[in-house]
């Protein structure tokens, strides 16, 4: 796969719980608070060839807290 | 809120005879007829009114309980005002006093408390006991190793997360023989049975001993979650009294002692049960670790289920609740929804867009929920190394009668290929990793680093 991911996400912060689950699913893309294990989205805009993962973190997310902010194919992928 | 989902008393009412169902939640019935519940209650109501242990909303499907479960603003879990979150609700009055913790409180005490112990407990503060559940589980094992016969719940799943809890707490990791039976046999003996007199002198010493330490504490600083509860500053420098610490440590023992136990064992009989499936576990650990895990806590949802009461009329899914409405939210129920979950009563250790409601949901999630995943997670991978062709004996498992509070086994017995021993047993191991917690200062809070990436 050629091109850039077009996808972006956020953990909304006033939703997350602290569950962990995205970050199981994808350690690449978010970090866990040291100090209550609330998360993080690394980066708001998704490594190409991570999106598999980061649907997974939205998916298996307990709270639902990962906002998906554009999920467009990327421009000149490749599949 | 508009004016027409404002709840009238004559809907309310409609709204309770429109979903009436009958369902005594401390029958035996509900836990071996579960997966015939679970499919009678997802065909509706799925919010449903039960006229049992003085009437309570039963919340089961999925969606509902997401619902449901994050609305704090309708909702409370306080034991003073409401009963807290048992179901039938329980008068503090009734137990000396003391409620259930941080559970039985709202915000912003509930908070409060929680603050200032998510530093021990978060996912970097419990990799580093990982060493230590390592070496409890090691000796745990050891002690049975060399005879080809363990029960897995009395010889491993009770011993090692009471141990870490001690540690955790920061008491002597040696009490938590104190701590165990009554912290088990407090859960399963039903209330009327005639060993409960026993069990509840045993709770009662427990108390006891929990409220030496905490005097202890107030003159002699000692590393731990314990500590933390007694100088929490809970708003304007105000402090728990005894009492309220007393329920937030036994909170934390109630969290990390049976529920840790129940999921190590259910997921033990099970691939007891299955040994192509526990086959492929120990061939593709590194992929199937963590979907296994959340699997197996998923399908067996050790707490299952929470009350709370309804503060103010409110509609939710179109079920009519009334301010002063009880209502048990079962996490349960909500994990076998086939809406959400695919073939949701068969185990799929590989299973994905498990958003299992295990832990709860909204503001009073586990708070353990790290420590119970490295616990299992350290047992489950030691029995699979160890004692990989363990067959469990059927004749001796004994699961908790009902799962009134805890989906629970009592014992789970199993034989094996004898192995050799890698090091001392239980009793003297302990010794020494006192020595190491309290050199290493183990039981400190994380050292917070900038981990969200911005400082502050």
């Amino acid at each position: 796969m050629i091109g850039e991911s077009r996808m972006r996400i956020r953990v909304d912060g006033e939703i997350c719980q602290g569950h962990t689950l995205c970050a199981m699913s994808a350690p690449d893309l978010f970090v866990l608070s040291d100090e209550d294990g609330h998360a993080q989205a690394i980066h708001e805009e998704v490594p190409a060839g991570q999106e598999d993962r980061a649907r997974e973190a939205v998916r298996s997310c307990p709270e639902q807290a990962i906002l998906v902010l554009s999920d467009e194919p990327a421009v000149g992928a490749v599949r | 809120m508009s004016v027409d989902e404002r709840t009238t008393p004559g809907t309310a009412a409609a709204s309770k005879a429109e979903r009436r169902i009958e369902l005594d939640r401390y029958s035996s019935d509900l836990r071996l007829s579960f997966v015939d519940w679970a499919q009678k209650l997802h065909a509706g109501p799925r919010i449903a009114w039960n006229d049992t242990h003085g009437g309570y909303w039963f919340v089961n499907g999925n969606q509902e309980v997401f619902d449901v479960a994050r609305r704090a603003d309708v909702l409370s879990n306080d034991a003073v005002r409401y009963g807290g979150i048992g179901i039938p609700a329980m008068d503090p009055a009734a137990r000396g006093g003391v409620i259930g913790g941080f559970l039985e409180m709202d915000p912003p005490r509930q908070r409060y408390h929680r603050n200032a112990l998510n530093a021990y407990l978060s996912p970097a503060a419990v990799a580093r006991w990982q060493p230590v559940m390592d070496e409890i589980t090691r000796a745990a094992i050891d002690d049975h190793i060399e005879s080809g016969s363990i029960d897995f719940v009395e010889d491993l799943a009770n011993v090692v997360p009471a141990v870490l809890t001690m540690g955790l707490l920061g008491l002597p990791l040696e009490d938590w023989v104190i701590y165990n039976e009554p912290s088990h046999a407090g859960v399963y003996t039903p209330i009327d049975s005639p060993d409960w007199p026993r069990v509840q002198q045993l709770g009662i010493e427990m108390g006891m001993r929990t409220l030496e330490h905490i005097q202890r504490a107030r003159t002699h600083p000692r590393p731990g979650l314990l500590q933390a509860v007694v100088d929490a500053d809970l708003g304007d420098g105000d402090r728990a009294d005894d009492l309220e610490v007393i329920g937030v440590v036994g909170l934390l023992i109630g969290g990390g002692f049976d529920t840790t136990t129940a999921l190590t064992a259910h997921a033990l009989e099970w691939l007891g049960e299955h040994p192509d499936q526990r086959e492929r576990l120990v061939r593709e650990w590194e992929t199937l670790r963590d979907s296994a895990t959340e699997e197996f806590l998923r399908f067996y949802t050790p707490a299952q289920g929470d009350g709370r009461t309804v503060t103010q009329d409110v509609e939710i899914d179109g079920a009519h609740l009334s301010a002063g409405d009880r209502l048990w939210i079962s996490w349960a129920m909500a994990n076998r929804d086939e809406t959400v979950f695919e073939d949701a009563n068969e185990i799929r250790l590989d299973r994905t867009g498990n958003r299992h409601s295990s832990f709860g949901l909204g503001i009073h999630r586990c708070i353990g929920s790290n420590v119970a995943r490295a616990t299992f997670k350290t047992m489950l991978k030691a029995v699979l190394d160890r004692m990989p062709d363990f067959v469990c004996d059927p004749t001796g498992t004994v699961h908790y009668e009902t799962t009134q509070v805890i989906n629970g086994m009592r014992f789970l017995p199993a034989t094996f290929t004898p192995g050799q021993r890698q090091g001392p047993g239980v009793e003297e191991t302990i010794a020494g990793l006192q020595r190491v917690i309290d050199s290493q200062g183990l039981a400190e809070p994380v050292t917070v680093r900038t981990g969200r990436g911005t400082p502050g």
